[in-house]
C-alpha cells in the first residue's frame, strides 16, 4: 500500500556539482527536498523510485547517479543508474534516507495499461510503500527551451498539474502518449505508474510544491498523501 | 623540511606541490593567482606614468581588486635603463602608497618589486608580504629580509644582467638548464636564510637576460619549471618577446600576452603578473577549468 508519494523532476542540474559554482534553481531543489522528506517521514518499509528510461526494468538498490556522461571531469560513483532513477537516488541520499530502496525504470514507450499495472505491483510490494515518481513535463515551453516553443506545451503541463492537484487519476491514466512524446514530456509513463499505484489507495491529499519551467522544461514537484481508507 | 629534498646533480630542491602562503592568504595548487602591476614610476615601459599620480594609483588598486587581482605588485623603479633612482627616492615613491593600500585592504597580498634591501625592508615594514626580486638576488640579503618579515620571495633569473641593464648577445647552452640552476640555487639560499618554504616562488623572468627566441623557449618548456613543484610566476605582460613575435607595438600586445599566459597556465604556472587584470583573470580561470581544476561559474546548457 502506498503510504506517501511524491513527484519530482529529474534534470541533471539537480545535481549540485553539475552546475559549477552557481547554485542553480535553489527553490526547485528545496521543493524536492521537502517532498522527499515527507516520504521518509512516513516511515516506509521501502521507498520505490519510478522514472522513465529506455526500457522497463528493475535496477540495483545500491545504484547511484552517474554524472560522468554529462561531466567527464566529475568523479564516478557506484553502479550507475539511468538519469531519472539516479536523480531519485541522489534525492534520497540528500534526505539522509538509509532504508530499503527499489528502482523501477519505466519504458518511455510503455502503454498506459502497462504503467498502471506496474504502479499496482509497486503498491502491493510491501505493507508500507513510499513512492517517488521522477517525471518532467514538456520541454517546449519557450523559444529557448530544448525543444523550442510549442504552443500546446503550456496547456499540457497545466492539465497534468491540475490532475495531480485534484487527484484525478483517470486524467493521468488517459494522458495522450503521442502528444506527450511530441512535447518531450518525459514524465508521462512515470505519472501513469503513480496513477496505478494510488488506484487502490483512494484519493490523496496533494500539495503542489513547485510548478514552473525556468529553462523551458516543465518541472513539477508534488507531495501526495493518500487518505486513510475507511474500514469496511 | 620534509617537503624539500635534494634531487638531481646539483642544488635541485624539488617540492611536493602545496599551498602557497602569502600574507594571511593561502592559495592551493590549481587556484590561479593574478598579480596586478602598479608602477609608482613616471617612466615604466608600458603606459609610462599611468599610475605616477597617487590618486590614479589608488584608483588602479581599487579596479584591480574588483577585477580579481589577488596580489598587488608595487614597484618604484623601472626595469629599463634610465635616470638613477636612489633607494631613498624609491622608498619615497612606494612606501606611503603601500601604507595607504594596506590601510584600505588589510587582507590584500602586496608584493614589493625591488632589488635593494633598504627598499625591501621599508616596503615590508609598510605592509608588503612578498619580495619580487626580479633582478635575481643582485643583493643576496633580500632573502634575509623576507625571512625577517615572514614575507615571501620570488627567485628569478636574469642571466648575466645586473639591475636596469639590457641583454647584449646573451647566449645559453640551454636556457632552461640555466634558469633551473639559478632559480633553484636561489631557493636553497632562501631556505637557508629562513624563508618559509610555503612562501617561495620561482620565476623564469621572461625577457630579462633573454632574447625573444629564448623567452619563447621558456614559455614552451615552462613545464620543466613547474615540474620542480615550486610555484611558478609567469611575467609576460606586454613584454618585448610578445611584441617581436607578433610585430606588435606596445599597445597591441594583449592577445599575445594572453596566449603566453594561457600556455603557461596550461603548463602549470600558478601566479600571473599582469597589467590587464580582468582579461588575465578570465584567461587563467578558463585554463583552470579546462584542466579540470575549477568548476564552471554556472553550467545549465543541456542540463535542464
Amino acid at each position: 500500500m502506498i503510504t506517501a508519494a511524491a513527484i519530482c523532476p529529474c534534470p541533471p542540474l539537480l545535481a549540485r556539482e553539475l552546475t559549477g559554482q552557481a547554485d542553480v534553481l535553489p527553490d526547485l531543489r528545496a521543493a524536492c527536498a521537502t517532498a522527499v522528506a515527507r516520504l521518509t517521514a512516513a516511515a516506509p518499509d521501502v521507498i520505490a523510485v519510478a522514472g522513465p528510461d529506455a526500457e522497463t526494468a528493475r535496477w540495483p538498490a545500491n545504484g547511484q547517479l552517474d554524472l560522468a556522461g554529462y561531466a567527464p571531469a566529475l568523479p564516478r560513483t557506484g553502479p550507475a543508474l539511468p538519469l531519472s532513477l539516479g536523480i531519485g537516488a541522489r534525492l534520497l541520499d540528500e534526505a539522509g534516507y538509509q532504508g530499503p530502496r527499489a528502482f523501477h525504470g519505466v519504458g518511455v514507450l510503455s502503454a498506459a495499461a502497462a504503467c498502471l499495472r506496474l504502479g499496482g505491483e509497486i503498491a502491493a510490494s510491501a505493507p508500507r510503500v513510499a513512492l517517488l515518481v521522477m517525471g518532467d513535463g514538456t520541454a517546449r515551453r519557450s523559444v529557448s527551451a530544448p525543444g523550442y516553443l510549442d504552443e500546446r506545451a503550456a496547456p499540457f503541463d497545466a492539465e497534468v498539474t491540475r490532475a495531480v492537484r485534484d487527484g484525478d487519476l483517470a486524467a493521468l491514466a488517459a494522458l495522450d502518449a503521442e502528444l506527450a512524446a511530441e512535447l518531450l514530456a518525459a514524465g508521462r509513463p512515470a505519472w501513469q505508474v503513480l496513477a496505478g499505484a494510488l488506484a487502490a489507495a483512494g484519493r490523496a491529499e496533494t500539495e503542489i510544491l513547485y510548478a514552473d519551467a525556468p529553462f523551458g522544461v516543465a518541472y513539477l514537484v508534488a507531495s501526495l498523501t493518500p487518505r486513510p481508507r475507511e474500514s469496511r | 623540511m620534509d617537503d624539500v629534498a635534494a634531487a638531481g646533480q646539483e642544488a635541485q630542491p624539488t617540492r611536493r606541490p602545496g599551498p602557497l602562503r602569502l600574507g594571511g592568504r593561502e592559495f592551493p595548487p590549481g587556484r590561479p593567482v593574478v598579480m596586478a602591476i602598479v608602477n609608482r614610476t613616471p617612466d615604466s615601459f608600458y603606459r609610462p606614468g599611468l599610475t605616477w599620480d597617487e590618486a590614479a594609483a589608488l584608483d588602479r588598486v581599487h579596479a584591480a581588486v574588483a577585477e580579481g587581482a589577488d596580489i598587488l605588485d608595487v614597484g618604484g623603479v623601472p626595469a629599463k635603463p634610465g635616470p638613477e633612482v636612489p633607494a631613498t627616492e624609491e622608498i619615497r615613491r612606494v612606501v606611503p602608497f603601500i601604507e595607504r593600500v594596506r590601510g584600505a585592504y588589510p587582507d590584500l597580498v602586496i608584493s614589493a618589486d625591488t632589488w635593494r634591501q633598504e627598499a625591501a625592508r621599508a616596503m615590508c615594514a609598510a605592509g608588503a608580504n612578498l619580495i619580487n626580486d626580479t633582478w635575481s638576488a643582485w643583493d643576496p640579503a633580500l632573502a634575509e629580509t623576507a625571512a625577517e618579515f615572514g614575507a615571501g620571495l620570488v627567485c628569478s633569473h636574469v642571466g648575466p644582467l645586473v639591475p636596469r641593464t639590457r641583454l647584449h648577445r646573451t647566449a645559453y647552452g640551454d636556457v632552461l638548464t640555466d634558469v633551473l640552476a639559478r632559480v633553484l640555487a636561489l631557493v636553497e639560499q632562501a631556505l637557508k636564510a629562513g624563508v618559509d618554504a610555503d612562501r617561495i616562488v620561482i620565476d623564469p623572468t621572461h625577457d630579462f637576460g633573454k632574447n625573444t627566441w629564448q623567452s619563447l623557449e621558456l614559455t614552451r618548456r615552462l613545464g620543466e619549471l613547474t615540474a620542480t613543484g615550486w610555484p611558478v610566476l609567469l611575467s609576460a605582460s606586454h613584454k618585448d618577446f610578445v611584441g617581436e613575435t607578433l610585430g606588435a607595438g606596445l599597445d597591441e600586445r594583449l592577445p599575445g600576452t594572453l596566449a603566453a599566459t594561457a600556455v603557461g597556465a596550461w603548463l602549470g604556472a600558478r601566479i600571473f603578473r599582469a597589467h590587464d587584470v580582468r582579461p588575465t583573470r578570465q584567461a587563467v580561470d578558463m585554463v583552470a577549468s579546462i584542466r579540470g581544476e575549477r568548476p564552471p561559474a554556472r553550467a545549465v546548457r543541456g542540463l535542464a
